[in-house]
């Protein structure tokens, strides 16, 4: 069961991510899944740098794990091509964590990381390594548009993600998703192929 | 004949007043991403409008009569949307 929440836990901190966007813009985001929440609001206060607050809450039975981190996104590199645009994320933060599971415990907590993506209008693709306190995690997305839509429309992708959580589970957690985005909200459902329901929101403003 | 010198007058004394810049901007493939451009171009005074092409990578602006934005303006708004600027030409 502790597993499971950690799981859980990791499982949504990958689900999408725009660690940082435009000067003066934020990310309003919130994930769920059926006995989790996570909420964030990132600030980037330049092109290059975003900082935030990030709230994490799951539950399973009678067991409670919560988790508030301070953290800051950096855009360490960035390729503007003609067609395509590829980034190099780095990551770090921290916080404390608030876990009951049987006992309560609460303690200080950090994260860092870095991702790298790539991307056209009709093909996408991003590897992520984040290192917590105890776990470490690797995630790999592909996804493609099957069309190249306008500015102004509806855009819809469909995605794969891939995830190995060291120390949780060996094997690769696959999931299957629809992505859109609609002017500044994109939103995502899918469901792994253990049957894990996903649904995702995020707003740029 | 009259009319239609009246006409070229007026419509060569708009386009004297209300400008359009067209801007080539690089890595502009993410739509949700390129509402930063929007955004960014909305708190400009002098510019009336704006439209993004994904197709062509262009970002064309229109501004107020008799109201200019500058090639430095141009280039320090769409940098701190994520991108670079590759072309900017005016009409």
């Amino acid at each position: 069961m502790k597993k499971l929440f950690i799981l859980l836990f990791f499982y949504s901190n990958f689900l999408f991510a725009h660690p940082v966007i435009y000067k003066d813009g934020f990310v309003l985001s919130s994930a769920n899944m059926a006995d989790y929440s996570n909420n964030y609001l990132m600030y980037s206060f330049s092109q290059r740098f975003a900082v935030g607050v990030d709230h994490w809450r799951f539950s399973q039975d009678d067991n409670n794990t919560e988790m508030g981190l301070l953290k800051l996104n950096h855009l360490l590199w960035r390729y503007n091509g003609h067609d395509s645009q590829a980034n190099i994320y780095i990551h770090g933060g921290v916080g404390v964590e608030d876990r009951e599971i049987g006992t309560k415990l609460t303690r200080g907590t950090y994260m860092y990381g870095a991702e790298v993506d790539w991307e056209t209008r009709t093909l996408f693709t991003s590897l992520k390594h984040y290192q917590f306190q105890e776990i470490s995690t690797t995630q790999a997305r592909f996804g493609f548009s099957p069309k190249e839509t306008p500015f102004e429309s509806l855009q819809t992708w469909f995605m794969v993600q891939g995830m190995i959580i060291d120390d949780l589970n060996e094997k690769v957690m696959i999931t299957p998703m629809l992505r859109f985005f609609y002017h500044n909200v994109l939103w995502e459902v899918g469901s792994s192929t253990r049957g894990d329901w996903m649904l995702n929101l995020m707003v740029h403003y | 004949m009259k009319k239609l010198i009246l006409g070229t007058i007026l419509m060569m004394s708009m386009s004297a007043f209300a400008a359009e810049v067209n801007v080539k901007v690089s890595g502009m493939v993410c739509s949700m991403c390129a509402q930063g451009i929007e955004k960014k171009f909305k708190n400009e005074s002098s510019v009336k409008n704006l439209k993004v092409d994904l197709d062509e990578k262009l970002v064309t602006i229109h501004t107020h009569e008799g109201k200019e934005v500058s090639d430095e303006v141009i280039t320090k708004l769409i940098t701190e949307a994520g991108y670079n600027v590759a072309e900017i030409s005016r009409k």
